[in-house]
């Protein structure tokens, strides 16, 4: 316990630190948040715009996709505040960085977690905590729970998943194309209801990469839907669980992987 | 203190095909390309000592260092560093040594130097009051109040390589590594880091393991060398020891009366003035000077001979 | 004057095999894109009797791989180029080359986006089949429309670079003006399906030109004069385009000279 305090006392001073360095290249953070905004808001657009014209996505209604949005939407900010230097594993891994980083006495991962803060995500989650209550369907308080908790664990979804490619830049490999394009799949067919991709898509996209269980799953919860899902119902309602699961198991690869970090030639 | 066995760490790489295809072939065929940067090497170090561990470009040092602190996990061997095993015990170690890389600056790029000290403090647990006394002493020790304001990125190598020592010794680990720390600095900045380390280990009786290619760091600051090359250990023992056992001869240099200058190896246990008589008789001398072999030709001696 | 063009050129080329793992990673994400967008629109048109905006499903499709292809192969890299240049000062050399600064950018450009083409050569049947395109009526006019809306982007993108002069930092910016000239060139959805004054900022916008325009010609949305118009305004646009970049030029150079000083 005294141990995880310290963690978050050092990563709070770390993390003010990068911010006070940040700082000093301002312009570029107000564009960075800005161009935050845009890439989710366009994607949201895009749904916007379509709804104009037709009445309903695979036979949800624009509230329901609204609603479903702001769920994805704000697991992914919750997932990318803090972890959003996780990105720049690869540079970290290239340029010794790491090796830095290995020298002190805090765990790798909170140090690098510290070494940036999402800001630019700090809109998409203003987006999303917008959607999610505009669009909120009446729902009793253990429903409400049960959102928090799936947002909560749609985001370790996210995490973990991240987590787990990232570990692979230790073995400097170029991860950079596949966490790319493993975002890229999270936050584009992640918004949609899963029945529109057909059998096979949808399989891939609960079983192998279980973008579905981010905001699609849960969703379907509290909206009533479990009986259109391909995943059976008490799974649906233990969906929040699978993120601890998840990120834990990316963790533990995180570590062996650690192991195999063979720092760089100079 | 440090009790290094058999020590080994092997570099696998995935290997990289060259054509138009060849990222593909990289990323399908399974072949590595190895390279023993360390290679079985042994020694230990007792508290308190100051050991040069010395070699070339690419013998291993870096990597031994990396070992030491835990970084890297070695192919096999034994590493024990107060007790404790590096790589698996690897925060409990980082609290028990000071690290500085010459090549690479371990302070915060875009911070005023304070910054960077004030984070590593906290980093390493010093409770507030210890903080000021050690800061205080860094200060006079190393001169350091003329830039503490200053942005890391903005300091000269010079400085910033104070900058670093002050980090690593901040929190007064037992032990300090440092990995060539004056490469590139001018005279006086080398004269200053040396002063530095010769003072830590004076007064807090700290053991350093300083890796360089500067022999003139090794004469100023060890008393013993650990000489690697290709991963290997070539000697390990006292710098006087390492003189009397590889010395080249001393040699007689007499310049003769029509300005020819000749050398004369000094045989082992012939007395000196009965060669000058020897070479007085059958040449005219003008002058003469004897000349002692140094640590440099002693150490290229040695290379030399690993070579064959 | 064209040697040292061409070879900017094949940097810009080369440059895109460089990062090929990345690239490869982008061609599978470009057809895992317009597979999602087939499969939602499909889903939005099924039991729906009449075609809305007068786009059959299959056109629709065609459509939309359309602009995703041509908006993928057209990327503007050389804001982040000019960006990492001005920040390294390495930009020097370039100003000092006897070909001005902005032919050498827009020839690094050209290569980058011949290399991308090549790159996305054995993609591009998978994404006709996906798409379900097939041949259009007018050949002429989507050539035409095409190349006048690269050379827009093109001059789009040299006019953030200069602005690079100025901010020293473009990253940003290059990564907004990327996502905003994507909407608006109506990768996702077609322009006529924009409502109220949102279509009436995407039809006043030049970015239109690089997406949408070419694409709708080839799958017949628009025809006859309308192309005819469309090519007008797009040599309007390049027109206006040149005065502007070689106005702000002309400060721009004056002011890296004196930074450089
Ligand atoms: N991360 C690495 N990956 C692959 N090879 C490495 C790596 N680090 C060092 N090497 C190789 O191991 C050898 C020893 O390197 P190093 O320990 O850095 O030498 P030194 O510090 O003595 O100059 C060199 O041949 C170097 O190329
Ligand atoms: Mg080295």
């Amino acid at each position: 316990m005294a141990e995880v305090v310290r963690a978050l006392r050092l990563y709070w001073r770390l993390q003010r630190a990068a911010m006070r360095g940040a700082l000093q290249y301002r312009l570029n953070l107000v564009i960075g948040i800005a161009a935050g905004v845009a890439y989710q808001g366009s994607g949201f657009a895009f749904v916007w715009v379509v709804m104009h014209t037709f009445p309903a996505v695979g036979g949800w209604s624009l509230r329901e996709i609204a609603f479903l949005y702001g769920m994805r939407l704000t697991a992914h900010a919750l997932y990318v505040l803090p972890f959003s230097s996780l990105i720049g594993l690869d540079w970290l891994v290239r340029e010794g960085e790491l090796d830095r980083v290995l020298l002190r006495p805090l765990n790798p991962l909170v140090q690098i977690m510290a070494k940036r803060l999402g800001v630019g995500q700090l809109g998409d989650l203003l987006a999303g905590l917008v959607l999610l209550v505009v669009a909120l369907p009446p729902l009793g308080p253990a429903s409400i729970l049960f959102c928090l908790a799936a947002v909560v664990g749609g985001a370790l979804v996210e995490a973990a998943v991240s987590l787990a490619l990232a570990s692979l830049a230790l073995r400097t490999w170029n991860t950079l194309g596949v966490r790319a394009f493993a975002d890229d799949l999270f936050s584009k067919f992640g918004s949609y209801p899963m029945s529109v991709f057909g059998g096979a898509a949808q399989w891939a996209l609960t079983f192998v990469l279980p973008v579905a269980f981010v905001a699609y799953v849960p969703a379907s919860v509290l909206l009533d839907r479990t009986g259109e899902l391909n995943v059976p119902a008490p799974v649906a309602y233990g969906s929040p669980l699978l993120g601890v699961a998840l990120f834990a198991l990316a963790y533990r690869i995180w570590s062996r992987q650690l192991r195999h970090y063979q720092s760089t030639g100079t | 203190m440090i009790r290094v066995e058999s020590l080994t760490k092997v570099f696998r790489r995935p290997h990289t095909f060259s054509g138009p295809l060849g990222p593909l072939r990289t990323l399908l065929t399974r072949r590595y390309d190895e390279r023993t940067a360390v290679d079985g090497v042994s020694f230990e170090i007792s508290a308190g000592e100051i050991v040069g561990y010395l070699g070339p470009n690419g013998a291993g040092k870096s990597t031994t260092v990396k070992m030491l602190t835990g970084i890297l996990t070695p192919t096999s061997g034994l590493i024990e560093v107060d007790g404790r095993v590096p790589w698996r015990d690897r925060e409990a170690n980082a609290r028990a040594v000071g690290v500085v890389f010459g090549q690479r600056s371990q302070l915060w790029w875009d911070l005023p130097l304070i910054d960077s000290l004030r984070l590593v403090g906290d980093l390493y647990d010093v409770p507030a009051a210890r903080f000021a006394g050690s800061l205080r002493r860094m200060c006079d020790l190393l001169g350091l109040d003329d830039f503490l304001q200053t942005p890391v990125r903005q300091l000269s190598l010079g400085q910033r390589m104070r900058g670093d020592l002050a980090a690593a010794m901040l929190y007064d680990p037992p032990i300090l590594y440092l990995d060539e720390p004056t490469v590139g600095l001018d005279v006086m900045a080398k004269q200053a880091v040396r002063e530095f380390i010769a003072e830590t280990n004076r007064l807090g009786r700290t053991t350093v393991v300083l890796t360089t290619h500067d022999l003139a760091d090794v004469e100023a600051l060890c008393e013993r060398i650990i000489l690697i090359d290709k991963g290997r250990v070539l000697y390990d023992g006292g710098i006087d020891d390492l003189v009397t056992a590889y010395a080249p001869p001393r040699r007689l240099v007499v310049e003769l009366a029509d300005d020819e200058t000749r050398t004369f190896e000094i045989a082992a246990g012939r007395p000196i003035p009965e060669l000058i008589a020897q070479v007085a008789a059958e040449h005219p001398i003008r002058d003469l000077s004897i000349r002692e072999p140094d640590l440099e030709g002693v150490i290229t001696r040695i290379y030399a001979e690993s070579e064959r | 004057m064209i040697r040292p063009l061409a070879g900017m050129a094949r940097v810009g080329m080369r440059f895109q095999f460089a990062y090929r793992s990345d690239v490869i990673m982008s061609v599978v994400a470009l057809v895992a894109q317009v597979f999602l967008l087939r499969m939602v629109w499909t889903s939005l048109y099924s039991g729906r009797e009449s075609d809305p905006r007068g786009l059959t499903l299959e056109a629709l499709l065609a459509y939309l791989s359309l602009a995703n292809l041509q908006a993928f192969v057209t990327t503007p890299i050389i804001p982040m180029i000019a960006h990492f240049r001005i920040r390294t000062g390495t930009v020097f050399f370039d100003l000092s080359r006897p070909t001005g600064y902005l032919p050498q950018m827009a020839a690094f450009q050209a290569g980058h986006t011949a290399g991308g083409l090549l790159m996305l050569a054995p993609a591009i049947p998978v994404v006709l089949l996906v798409g379900t395109i097939t041949p259009t009526e007018h050949p002429i006019g989507y050539a035409a429309t095409l190349a006048l809306g690269y050379v827009i982007s093109v001059m789009m993108s040299l006019l953030i670079c200069v602005i690079g002069f100025w901010t020293l930092e473009t990253g940003a910016i290059s990564l907004l003006y990327r996502l905003v000239s994507h909407f608006f060139a109506g990768t996702m959805v077609p322009l006529s399906f924009f409502p109220g004054a949102l279509g009436v900022l995407a039809d006043a916008l030049p970015f239109k030109y690089m997406g949408y325009v070419p694409a709708a010609v080839y799958v017949g949305q628009l025809s006859g004069g309308q192309i005819g118009r469309a090519v007008a305004v797009e040599i309007g646009w390049i027109a206006a385009l040149a005065g502007v970049l070689w106005a702000i030029w002309r400060r721009a150079h004056h002011k890296v000279v004196i930074q450089g000083g």
